[in-house]
């Protein structure tokens, strides 16, 4: 009595059928846990360079020479949640509307925080003063003439300037922020 | 499965209803697009296109517009017509034309359901300009024959 073999005569025993290992790298083994992943993977990205990492490409020159126009880099979102905005940050604000969580700004200033709330910030010369007291600033390299009467930082407030301050005064953005404009620290 | 297909039918419903009857918001925001479609010139875009498009960017405002501008080297607190902004439009795209995005929208419709109020970053590519023109702005909105139509347009100070 002869045995019917219903396996072509190629097929061998632990070996994949031909087309098979393009369906298992593309599939995987089980494609049922294969898709769980991938929902995991795609849903990670989203909630985190929507909500946490927000991926930025720097326009213009004020940030120079920290950052170069058209570089890439992140906003934390989170960076805050724990403690305060520290001089030297470098922080994305918000131009305007209100901060709302789940709605991330399309555009952000990006700038460095000098002055905490409760200080007074001035530029003399070129040189930036905190109540009085001139700052030390190695992310500052080009000349700088700039002079600005002191102002002082509301309670709720953080005075943010550019690096970049061999540009004129007049194209430089900068000022008092509101803590509510800030939308996260920059991670790079 | 019996389910799932209405849940399905109930989603589709819902979105159709969104699709069909969007709310003022939405309406406003989908307006700022065009205005900003309007007013941007693209590449190789010829003569008639560019006056065109100023005369679209007319329709978006109302016949009378209060203008408050307090930008570095421009200020501005008066009230245009409709027909100055589309000579200015005319002037800008003839110059070289504009490039205009809007970002971020953000409206809140008054509760008379008559007005609204729009603040917007605008990013725009000025002429001449190297880099581009980023500003918070306000938009105040009138609705005028069934249409949203800007009567108030002021700049914000991101910071003070």
């Amino acid at each position: 009595m002869g045995m019917i073999d219903h396996d072509p005569p190629n097929a061998r025993p632990g070996r994949a059928r031909p087309g098979g290992w393009l369906r298992i790298a593309v599939f995987g083994r089980n494609p049922k846990v294969t898709l769980a992943r991938v929902v995991i993977l795609v849903v990670t990205c989203v909630v985190v360079f929507k909500f946490v990492l927000l991926p930025i490409r720097v326009e213009g020159v004020s940030m120079l020479p920290a950052y170069n126009d058209k570089s890439v880099n992140f906003v934390n979102r989170l960076a805050y949640l724990r403690h305060e905005p520290r001089r030297g940050d470098v922080v994305g604000l918000r131009l305007g509307g209100t901060n709302v969580f789940y709605r991330a700004p399309g555009v952000m200033y990006m700038k460095r925080i000098v002055g905490l709330p409760g200080e007074t910030v001035a530029f003399a010369d070129g040189h930036l003063l905190i109540n009085g007291a001139a700052l030390d600033e190695p992310y500052e390299k080009g000349p700088c003439n700039w002079n600005f009467a002191p102002v002082t930082v509301g309670s709720n407030q953080y005075f943010v300037v550019g690096d970049n301050r061999s540009m004129p005064r007049d194209y430089h953005v900068f000022g008092k922020a509101r803590k509510e404009q800030i939308v996260g620290k920059v991670l790079f | 499965m019996r389910f799932v297909l209405v849940l399905a039918v109930a989603a589709l419903g819902v979105w159709l209803w969104l699709v069909l009857f969007p709310s003022p918001e939405k309406v406003i925001a989908r307006q700022f697009e065009k205005l900003a479609q309007a007013a941007s010139v693209r590449p190789g875009e010829g003569f008639l296109p560019r006056m065109a498009g100023a005369q679209r960017v007319g329709g978006f405002f109302s016949t009378n517009v209060e203008i408050n501008i307090d930008l570095p080297g421009l200020q501005q607190h008066d009230t245009m017509s409709r027909d100055d902004i589309v000579q200015k439009m005319m002037g800008a795209n003839l110059a070289g034309g504009l490039k205009v995005k809007f970002p971020d929208i953000n409206v809140t419709v008054d509760a008379d359901k008559a007005t609204a109020q729009a603040d917007i970053t605008v990013k725009a590519r000025i002429p001449g300009e190297q880099d581009m023109m980023v500003q918070a702005m306000k938009f105040t909105l009138r609705k005028t024959g069934g249409k949203w139509l800007i009567t108030r347009v002021q700049t914000v100070r991101t910071l003070s």
